[in-house]
């Protein structure tokens, strides 16, 4: 998810003055801890808070407290607190874990989820959390109205998209039915292959795997005979893009003609409350990561009537309804979000903290300086500089792990000279990863998933550090002097440059490679900073010239949620290069059963991509963050997420934690 | 005197308006939305976003907007923070950012008035010197320097008090930041009235007091501070109008929740009804401020009248 980004990789927005100032305390403080912390294996006070109170820093300001509304890492880590979803994060590896949904069964294809609900879920109130809360949660998510960020994210539901998107449905008025895609689907070989939630109820014999128990996930109702029947076709609204399809599509422009055009609704969506406490998803296409995105924020359950009697004031202290293990107690804004233990909370016996306390603070500098003087317990990933980690990395409260984050960046493959897929992997191979991974403290990468972080899956390599192949490439692309050989200043450096926004490390992560494409290369790239939006503007819309930094943290805890990015030539692509055969390696790979095959069908695609080099992977990066050892519970997991409900203060000093805790406890 | 005031807030209306206007077109011209993130969005969930905060509309009905709530005083939803108008973040940033700069305001006047009077009395004396070396530190140290250094000092080393966050108004969390953003204005009116006082205290009517026989504390204070303080009194209008409406490098460097703050995230945010919102609020505030301060010089030097 990109918020991962604005506040991981790049920790808020910084001006010059910013700039400066960091640079100017952190010599001083440096110089200050280096003379303090001789004899500390910790950095600054390790005295716990008088009350059962963790202080924590969540980074920038929470936009908003509505869990559907905001798709920050901040956000989503208050969201945890006040919030429960069907599923939870574990917090060791972040893969879901039962939480308002005791258990679950998936079809055999991937494309229906059964979730069946414990029966004691209570919202902050008192009032039990049923299968209808969620389902009014996921309309309520992607209803245009309230125009959700992330509702993207549910497009895999069946007609979620349509619905978001304000799309028709064509009826006809005469024998009440509605134009079906099948029909229509022009082009095509052979009828595409329907993913099991789109085939009748009952025609295929064991959709689901064997249940050792009475219930029965096929439970029939109207609303599962109409998800099980075949796709309706669906238009947009905008007269001109319903025209421009129609024109494309005459037959089915005629079989429209004299039809009525219907708008999909809430209620057509594939959600549905089988009783009160089964829930059953429909999607669209089989999705075998879509329990993985399940404990996000947008999915956790709020409260219907809370929502609908205050409007978009439901989230006041004096309003909301919760159903996290805390709830609201005050939200001072650009300052603090405090949230206090739920007694109404299903498992509040095992919740161990009486309150958390959320800093609003950006500045790291700060951070840390908050940090040393004990007036905090713990603060967001990549809070630590990178300048700082030679003096912070050997203490015992830095916590340090890979996260599913990679760093990388990006190739104009529009324009030249990166169009040429040789200048891509010359610059790919003339920069040392090894070198910079040492400098950031950070795995090097050479592929475009994160390395070891998903078992099983058999992740291509791309090319290694090689100078000497990298200039032999440049000079086949034409940058030759008259023997033949590599010449730099043939090379064009005006047409090319390094985009990159000013915020975190991004400034010195361009000066070091660019130092490095000097000395192994022999040509200097200019850096061309830009304010945050500008930069992001220019990026997405392919205005940049040659090369934008980027990096991309895991939506869900899956191979796919970093190789989606180029399976479509718009969206979070950004590069322009796109390969109808990668996009299909991809389908293939989502609709197998099988997940070993799944897994190498998707690294024949990585493998794919890295062939033609769109992206030059740098680093998956670690979390570089700090906790005081007296907080447990609180793990460096892939994702930095913390499920609250484990945190706790622990008084006793010989329990404390000397190091990142272990996970395999 | 009257028709002076009448006169000078009649002209607060156009310069309002020219002052909005171009903000509003300056937001425009920037590249990106307040929707642009790392993630691009889905085409639809960009269209819904638009429809819903009437980005859709042509730009004469979105200006009109504009100016239609700039008349009422009430600058609408925030786009950033779903839900909140931006008068209520207004008025909760504000008492913040006036606590900090009143603070600071009154520890300038006070230690500046106190050491440019004493430097101008003992002219050349090593109280002169010192206090002006002093002065020259202070202007030449921006405060993003100095407040790091105040927090090593008396937060990393000392514990005295806290690095940053905002505990209240009666609270230690008070005392860097305030001392931090009044050292440049403690030398600068320091430097004022050292200078002012100089003149004043060559000039012929202090020459007559002290021919009339009063006495040195009667000459200082009732006659030459009125005359001396008058570069002081020009100056400390519009500083209270900057200090008090949000100082952003302070209120960034120790993390507190004042208009400052909330004004440089509201630009990095694209956040159009907030950002107008606090520019509108402190332009009026510089230009009220400014013209008490013309109304004061009338009551401090006798003469000046005003027709």
């Amino acid at each position: 998810m990109d918020h991962r980004k604005q506040n991981r990789i790049s920790v808020g927005h910084s001006s010059q003055l910013a700039i400066a100032a960091f640079v100017l305390a952190l010599s001083l403080i440096s110089a200050g801890c280096n003379a303090l912390a001789k004899n500390s294996v910790f950095f600054g006070k390790t005295d716990p808070p008088r009350d059962n109170v963790l202080r924590y820093v969540s980074g920038s300001e929470p936009e908003s407290l509505d869990p559907q509304i905001s798709d920050g890492q901040p956000e989503a880590r208050i969201y945890m607190a006040l919030f429960e979803g069907l599923v939870e994060y574990d917090p060791k590896t972040t893969t879901p874990i039962p939480a308002l949904a005791e258990r679950w069964e998936i079809n055999n294809d991937s494309s229906e989820f059964t979730f069946h609900l414990r029966r004691n879920g209570r919202f902050s109130n008192g009032d039990p959390i049923t299968a209808r809360d969620f389902v009014y949660t996921i309309r309520r998510g992607m209803s245009p109205k309230l125009a959700s960020r992330n509702a993207g994210l549910a497009y895999y539901i069946k007609y979620a998209k349509a619905y978001n998107a304000g799309e028709l449905f064509v009826l006809d008025p005469v024998s009440q039915s509605f134009l079906l895609e099948k029909d229509f689907e022009e082009g095509r070989d052979q009828p595409a292959k329907l993913p099991l939630s789109s085939q009748p109820v009952g025609s295929v014999t064991a959709e689901y795997p064997p249940v050792p128990e009475d219930k029965t996930p096929d439970a029939n109702t109207p609303f599962h005979q109409f998800m099980h029947s075949p796709a309706r076709v669906v238009l947009p609204a905008d007269e001109k893009k319903r025209n421009a399809i129609l024109d494309a599509n005459p037959k089915l422009k005629a079989a429209v003609a004299g039809k009525q055009l219907v708008a999909v609704t809430a209620e057509d969506i594939g959600v549905e409350a089988v009783d009160d406490y089964t829930l059953r998803i429909s999607l669209a296409q089989p999705a075998p990561f879509f329990l993985s995105l399940m404990p996000h924020q947008f999915f956790r359950v709020i409260h219907q009537k809370t929502v609908e009697k205050f409007g978009a004031a439901w989230t006041d202290a004096r309003n909301i309804v919760t159903s996290g293990p805390f709830t609201l107690e005050a939200w001072r804004h650009y300052d603090r979000v405090v949230v206090k233990r739920d007694p109404m909370y299903w498992d509040a016996a095992n919740v161990h903290l009486d309150a958390i306390v959320f800093y609003a603070v950006v500045d790291n500098t700060t951070m840390m300086n908050l940090y040393k003087a004990g007036e905090i317990d713990a603060m967001l990933n990549h809070a630590v500089p990178a300048a700082w980690l030679d003096m912070i990395a050997p203490m015992k409260d830095y916590m340090d792990a890979p996260e599913a984050t990679i760093e990388y960046w990006q190739f104009n493959c529009k324009r030249p000279p990166t169009n040429d897929v040789r200048v891509r992997k010359a610059l790919n191979m003339g920069l040392d990863k090894k070198a910079l991974g040492a400098w950031r403290h950070a795995k090097p990468l050479t592929a475009i998933t994160p390395e070891g972080m998903f078992p099983g899956y058999p992740q291509p390599k791309g090319d290694p550090f090689d100078p000497e192949k990298a200039k032999s490439l440049l000079a086949e692309a034409g940058y030759r002097d008259g023997a033949g050989k590599f010449d730099p200043k043939k090379f064009p450096v005006d047409q090319i440059e390094i985009g990159i926004n000013p915020d975190g490390n991004n400034i010195p992560t361009a000066e070091f490679i660019q130092a490095q494409w000097k000395q192994n290369l022999g040509v200097t790239i200019p850096i061309k900073i830009m304010e945050q939006k500008t930069f992001l503007a220019a990026r997405s819309n392919l205005e940049y010239k040659g090369i934008a930094r980027n990096g991309w943290g895991a939506d869900y805890m899956d191979p796919f949620t970093f190789l989606g990015l180029y399976y479509t030539p718009t969206g979070n692509n950004g590069t322009g290069w796109w390969d109808p055969k990668y996009a299909a390696l991809l389908d293939e790979a989502n609709s197998t059963g099988d997940r070993q095959k799944r897994l190498e069908l998707m690294a024949k695609a990585e493998a794919l991509a890295l062939e033609v080099q769109p992206v030059m992977p740098l680093f998956t990066t670690s979390a570089r963050w700090m906790k005081k050892p007296y907080v447990k519970g609180m793990y460096p997991n892939p994702a930095s997420l913390f499920p609250w409900k484990w945190v706790y203060i622990e008084r006793d000093q010989a329990k404390w934690d000397y190091g990142v805790p272990k996970m395999t406890e | 005197m009257l028709r002076f005031i009448i006169r000078r807030v009649v002209i607060i209306i156009p310069m309002l308006f020219i002052i909005v206007s171009l903000t509003w077109g300056l937001i425009r011209l920037a590249p990106g939305n307040f929707y642009t993130g790392e993630k691009k969005l889905t085409p639809a969930v960009e269209q819904n976003l638009r429809e819903k905060y009437g980005l859709n509309k042509p730009w004469y009905v979105q200006y009109g907007r504009v100016l239609r709530n700039i008349a009422r005083f009430d600058f609408g939803t925030s786009l950033k923070y779903e839900g909140q108008s931006v008068n209520q973040i207004l008025w909760r940033a504000l008492p913040v950012s006036a606590a900090l700069g009143l603070t600071a305001y009154l520890l300038a006047l006070l230690i500046g008035i106190t050491t440019g009077t004493l430097a101008a009395l003992r002219q050349n004396s090593w109280i002169d010197y010192a206090s002006m070396a002093l002065a020259m530190i202070g202007i030449s140290i921006p405060n993003f320097v100095l407040g790091p250094l105040l927090v090593l000092l008396f937060s990393l080393t000392l514990f005295w008090f806290p690095p940053a966050l905002w505990n209240g108004f009666a609270s230690k969390s008070l005392v860097l930041p305030a001392l931090t953003l009044s050292a440049i204005y403690i030398a600068y009116i320091a430097r004022l009235t050292r200078s002012g006082m100089l003149e004043v205290m060559r000039s012929d009517y202090i020459r007559t007091a002290r021919a009339k026989g009063l006495s040195e504390r009667a000459v200082v204070f009732r006659h030459a501070l009125r005359g001396g303080l008058l570069p002081v009194v020009s100056f400390s209008g519009p500083a209270l109008a900057f200090l008090i409406t949000g100082t952003v490098v302070v209120e960034k460097v120790f993390s507190l929740p004042g208009l400052g703050n909330y004004f440089i995230n509201a630009c990095f945010n694209r956040d159009e009804p907030l950002i107008i919102g606090i520019v509108a609020f402190i332009a009026v505030a510089v230009l009220v401020f400014n013209l008490l301060v013309d109304i004061s010089y009338g009551f401090i030097d006798p003469r000046i009248r005003y027709t």
